[in-house]
């Protein structure tokens, strides 16, 4: 059975790579934005060295991290669940002899490792070219292991929060507004527009609470180095108790909801 | 002008219908607008989070910030509301629908343009118009003149005709193209995101852009300059905020000279 759902995966990651031109129009919008933060933070530290443990480099280097690694953990707008089922198409989906829910997590896993590659590299190499911040530094080994081990996980806590908010189009048909206010939230929480380090104390240590966190802002701190010893394995924790929490979520409320499924002939 | 009047006719009685049909589940539209209105609204307290840590963005306070992006975004609001028809031009020329457009014996610009009228858009205008009371409370206030007044009414206006202009030149891009390009999605959002700060803070060649090549800048951060009583940007002379809508009309004009161009040229996508 595993087999199967790796395939799924590669089809995915194979399906993916058809559409080159949406993906470079995609790259232009991440780099553009990427420039447009920037600007804002060289504006920003011009009045103080450093905030939240940041300087300008590395908050250079977030700003680049973050427009490489969205498309990874949580893709704007996406709706492919919510479609099929608005379409009825769900039911063929539904009658495959898988499940149903690690059937859409292969195929997500295999998107996300297309941007990885196709996205997430060129948007962070344009950055170090274009701002000259230089890879991060130490390079230590270490660090690079605790954030390959940390994004797989913010990639999957994405993947079962937006199966969460499209599977809502099982009881409400138009459920795109509210998909596009669950991943602002998400997006907010995770440190998309302003980092984390810069909240205020006490919004901080909501965040820190929420499962959001772990999409990009853990494997963010990680990256940057600003996380390492005994609280980066905390994190680490908090992350995977989130990512299982989230996951049985899931699964329960698609029990529910197939449960309600009343196929039309047709 | 008697054909422009009655074309400006046809436009408002299509709009009223797109408008009717959406009252026809106003739960919904109710929902629509207030999510809309949550999402713009968390982004925008979202941005004045910046301004914990630091105190200034290059001499802008909070309120100022606020105020600027408060208006760039009610001017984007409107350009969204009314040029939704524009935005999903490339699905009408993938679909073939154009050519029936063409068919009918009126001004295609008009038929695209009133083709969509998203109500849900007011969300972002309410956001707009909150977020400006918000920067005056943060700002104590605002010494108004009448003339101050007239700038911002006049950008503001102006700004949309130049929003929505971008969106005109990419819907021009798919007669050749025929998938819009996300080039203009890049100028549309990205000018959006680039007009919520002041453009001092970015690199001179591109504050010259959003002043003489896409200029957005008229649109909303000259007036709001002069609001503020700030300077203008490069050394310009204060009388250039009473520009905007000179720019803006102008601008306008060439994307709907270049849209005619287009039209002209259009060979059907064959599907």
């Amino acid at each position: 059975m595993l087999r199967f759902y790796i395939e799924v995966a590669r089809t995915a990651f194979r399906r993916q790579l058809i559409y080159r031109w949406a993906n470079i129009a995609g790259l232009i919008t991440n780099i553009v934005f990427g420039i447009i933060f920037s600007y804002v933070m060289i504006a920003l530290f011009q009045v103080r060295s450093m905030a939240g443990g940041y300087d300008l480099k590395d908050a250079l280097r977030y700003v680049w991290l973050v427009q490489s690694l969205v498309m990874v953990v949580l893709t704007f707008g996406w709706y492919d669940l919510m479609l099929t089922i608005r379409s009825g198409e769900v039911v063929s989906d539904l009658s495959k002899p898988c499940d149903f829910y690690w059937y859409w997590f292969s195929r997500e896993i295999g998107r996300s490792c297309y941007y990885l590659f196709y996205r997430a590299l060129p948007t962070y190499l344009a950055g170090m070219l274009l701002f000259g911040f230089g890879a991060p530094l130490p390079l230590d080994w270490r660090l690079w292991l605790a954030f390959m081990l940390s994004l797989p996980v913010g990639a999957m806590i994405g993947i079962a929060y937006r199966f969460l908010f499209n599977i809502a189009a099982f009881w409400i048909l138009e459920a795109r507004a509210l998909g596009t206010l669950a991943t602002v939230i998400a997006l907010v929480f995770t440190g998309n527009y302003v980092p984390l380090p810069f909240f205020p104390g006490w919004l901080h240590a909501i965040a820190d609470w929420l499962p959001f966190s772990g999409l990009m802002n853990v494997p963010a701190q990680i990256f940057l180095g600003k996380l390492t010893g005994v609280p980066m394995l905390l994190e680490f924790l908090r992350q995977s108790l989130w990512l299982v929490v989230l996951t049985l979520i899931v699964r329960a409320v698609t029990t529910q909801a197939t449960r309600r499924v009343v196929a039309q002939g047709g | 002008m008697q054909e422009i009047l009655s074309d400006l006719r046809l436009y408002r009685r299509l709009i009223v219908i797109q408008i009717r049909g959406q009252m026809q589940y106003k739960l919904n539209i109710v929902i629509d607008i207030l999510t809309y209105f949550a999402v713009t609204g968390l982004e925008f307290v979202t941005m004045l989070l910046y301004f914990v840590p630091f105190p200034t963005m290059l001499g802008w306070r909070v309120g100022e910030v606020a105020m600027l992006a408060a208006v760039t975004s009610f001017s984007f609001g409107i350009a969204e509301l009314f040029g939704a028809g524009i935005d999903v031009f490339d699905e009408t020329i993938r679909r073939g629908d154009f050519d029936r457009v063409l068919l009918r014996p009126v001004e295609a610009l008009i038929l695209v343009a009133s083709s969509e009228f998203r109500l849900r858009r007011l969300g972002r205008m309410t956001q707009g118009m909150l977020g400006f009371a918000l920067a005056l409370v943060l700002l104590h206030g605002v010494d108004w003149t009448p003339l101050k007044l007239i700038a911002l009414l006049m950008g503001i206006v102006s700004g949309s005709f130049i929003f929505v202009s971008i969106l005109l030149l990419g819907a021009t891009m798919c007669f050749w193209t025929v998938q819009t390009t996300e080039l203009t999605s890049s100028l549309y959002y990205g000018g959006r995101e680039m007009l919520s700060y002041p453009i001092t803070i970015y690199h001179q060649a591109l504050q010259r852009f959003l002043l003489f090549v896409i200029p957005l800048a008229f649109g909303t951060f000259l007036p709001t300059c002069y609001l503020l009583d700030r300077p203008l940007p490069m050394g310009l002379p204060v009388w250039v905020t009473f520009l905007a809508p000179v720019v803006g009309l102008g601008f306008a004009s060439v994307a709907v000279w270049v849209w005619g161009f287009g039209v002209r040229r259009y060979q059907s996508t064959g599907s």
